[in-house]
């Protein structure tokens, strides 16, 4: 009984010493911070700006040293526009408690359940107003990633519209084989530092395939599009060691 | 005690005549054939069918004027050239007359054909692979869209915000300011008074027997029996089943229509049957408006389309001559309503394409 009692006090505890914290993200083109207006390169050479970025972030969970998970609630809407901050910008508020954590896990997408309902009625982040919702297809955009391409024939913009339930990008920021504490959240609360590298969307694929922006049916990749399926998957997969937490 | 025996039987005597009365005979009597349709029986008024309404849009004169200002608004696109009406014009029963696909903002273009909103009200699900449940829905779709017209939705509103007509008009419709969903519900209200139920077949159906030509009532038919065999996917009141079909247009198809959303192999290819009410205003046809006249459409279902593994179960070669391919396209062209692409509760407010 009286084991039970401190089992619930403990709970009571955590959850009364719940830690605000912010999750920050730092945007990079390699290990540099992004620029606005900055020209970069692609590993084939291509000469490319970046304008836009947006991602849904969901299915937060900080892991603990012993591997259990703090699963937090919620999605939020990360958003980065030319001539807006591209460094530490706060994306997503949590409440987790003090302590030290092994490290992070996210998903960049939104959820199955909430994918599917109708836009319409939905508020932001989610909803029509959001600038996420595909219209053609009942689901949001998760990963949205835009630029321009400086090509012989002139300025092209291209576009990276990620989505589908199938391209729900997982992301795992914690060490399964040490105990490695990576994360410390001190009791009145703090900061996580995350750095996403926009040019891992670029690094090429299997068979050396890349975006190539040459091709005009190249500079839309959506989904599931016959033309771009192969590509969509390369950024896929590209994407998932795209973040890693800040040092 | 000595009684229960007889119990049992009475029982089972009642059990076995009720199993008797009620069991099926062997051999039921054949059904009366019906009587094949003749112009003297009963016709069906199409134009007596009221559209479906969302419960969280009800339709409102002020909220349908909005939409419709909005419908012929340029100013809704990123470089003010395109509005809903620059694809989807009325003279065209809300088609894009003649070309195979529109072109969009900076002159872009799109990748299919601009369909017909004749009725649009009615269907169960929109966009050429049938993936987008509703108007309010489809709409965020080419208001969006970079190579239609473009705008993101923050921009869209601080458009709008700065237009005092549409502040008001929003205000009073919406209780809101301008946005993006708002935009979509007002549009979404207009297109569901986009309503076509007379042309000479539906002339025809109230009782006006000189409506359809001989050759029109000779497709109708065709049109209806199953060796013309169009009516099991073009059906209802609209002439469509709503539903995606793999036509054997192409063998492989460079657009995958319902694959693109699905991602599974059996759905390449397929788009929506789509309505044809007033088809003989809206070409070029197909999905990506590949085939220019009625006539070559039918001839395309006469010859049972290309090799395609997809192709639907219906699609096999007609055995049409070319008078039947002449009747077929006489009926469809019977389908066409001029009432509907003239009426001025449907044509740009006060005469004008563009403001409020």
């Amino acid at each position: 009984m009286r084991k039970s009692w401190l089992v619930f006090l403990l709970s009571i505890s955590a959850y009364v010493l719940a830690a605000p914290v912010e999750l920050k993200v730092n945007l990079r083109v390699g290990n540099q911070p992004l620029q606005w207006g900055q020209t970069y390169q692609t590993p084939q050479g291509q000469r490319y700006q970046i304008d836009l970025l947006k991602f849904y972030i969901s299915e937060v969970a900080l892991v603990r040293p012993d591997g259990r998970e703090v699963r937090v609630d919620g999605l939020a809407l990360a958003e980065f526009k030319r001539d807006g901050p591209t460094q530490g910008v706060s994306v997503m508020k949590l409440d987790v408690p003090a302590g030290q954590y092994r490290g992070l896990r996210f998903n960049v997408g939104v959820p199955r359940e909430l994918n599917h309902l109708d836009a319409g009625t939905q508020q932001l982040p989610l909803g029509v107003n959001s600038g996420m919702y595909w219209a053609w297809n009942p689901g949001y955009i998760f990963y949205r990633l835009e630029g321009t391409a400086a090509l012989p024939e002139g300025n092209q913009k291209w576009v990276i519209h990620m989505g589908t339930d199938a391209f729900r990008i997982p992301v795992r920021l914690h060490d399964l084989q040490t105990r490695r504490v990576q994360i410390n959240i001190p009791p009145g609360g703090g900061g996580i530092a995350l750095n996403l590298d926009v040019a891992r969307a670029f690094e090429p694929g299997p068979g050396g395939v890349f975006v190539d922006w040459r091709k005009q049916s190249l500079r839309q990749l959506h989904g599931l599009s016959p033309e771009t399926s192969l590509l969509m998957s390369v950024v896929y997969f590209n994407m998932q060691s795209a973040f890693s937490l800040a040092q | 005690m000595r009684r229960r025996p007889m119990v049992w039987v009475g029982l089972l005597l009642g059990v076995g005549f009720v199993g008797w009365y009620f069991w099926p005979r062997s051999a039921p009597p054949p059904p009366v054939a019906e009587p094949p349709p003749s112009p003297s029986s009963p016709r069906i008024l199409f134009a007596e069918r009221s559209v479906p309404i969302p419960e969280d849009n009800p339709q409102t004169p002020a909220k349908v004027a909005l939409g419709r200002k909005l419908f012929y608004d340029t100013r809704l696109s990123k470089d003010n050239t395109i509005a809903c009406a620059s694809c989807h014009r009325p003279e065209f029963a809300f088609s894009d007359g003649g070309k195979p696909v529109s072109t969009g903002i900076f002159g872009r273009k799109g990748s299919r054909n601009a369909p017909t909103l004749t009725n649009v009200g009615f269907r169960r699900h929109l966009f050429w692979e049938g993936r987008s449940p509703r108007l309010e829905l489809q709409a965020v779709g080419p208001l969006t869209a970079h190579d239609e017209m473009g705008l993101e939705p923050e921009e869209l509103a601080q458009r709008l915000q700065a237009i005092p007509e549409y502040v008001q008009a929003f205000q009073e419709v919406f209780g809101e300011p301008p946005s993006l969903r708002a935009v979509t519900y007002a549009i979404a209200a207009f297109e569901r008074t986009l309503v076509s139920y007379n042309s000479p077949f539906d002339r025809y159906q109230a009782g006006d027997d000189q409506a359809l030509s001989p050759a029109a009532l000779r497709g109708m038919e065709l049109f209806f029996s199953e060796k013309g065999d169009c009516f099991h996917c073009h059906v209802g009141p609209d002439f469509t089943d709503d539903e995606p079909r793999n036509t054997a247009l192409y063998t492989v198809y460079k657009d995958i229509g319902l694959a693109r959303a699905t991602g599974k192999d059996e759905d390449v290819g397929k788009f929506k049957t789509p309505t044809l009410r007033n088809v003989a205003l809206t070409a070029p046809y197909m999905h990506d408006g590949s085939i220019r006249t009625l006539r070559e459409v039918v001839q395309h279902y006469n010859r049972g389309g290309e090799p395609n593994l997809n192709a639907d179960a219906l699609i096999r070669p007609l055995g049409l001559t070319d008078q039947e391919v002449d009747d077929l396209v006489a009926f469809l062209e019977a389908l066409t309503d001029t009432s509907f692409t003239t009426n001025p509760a449907l044509l740009p407010p006060g005469g004008q394409g563009g403001a409020p």
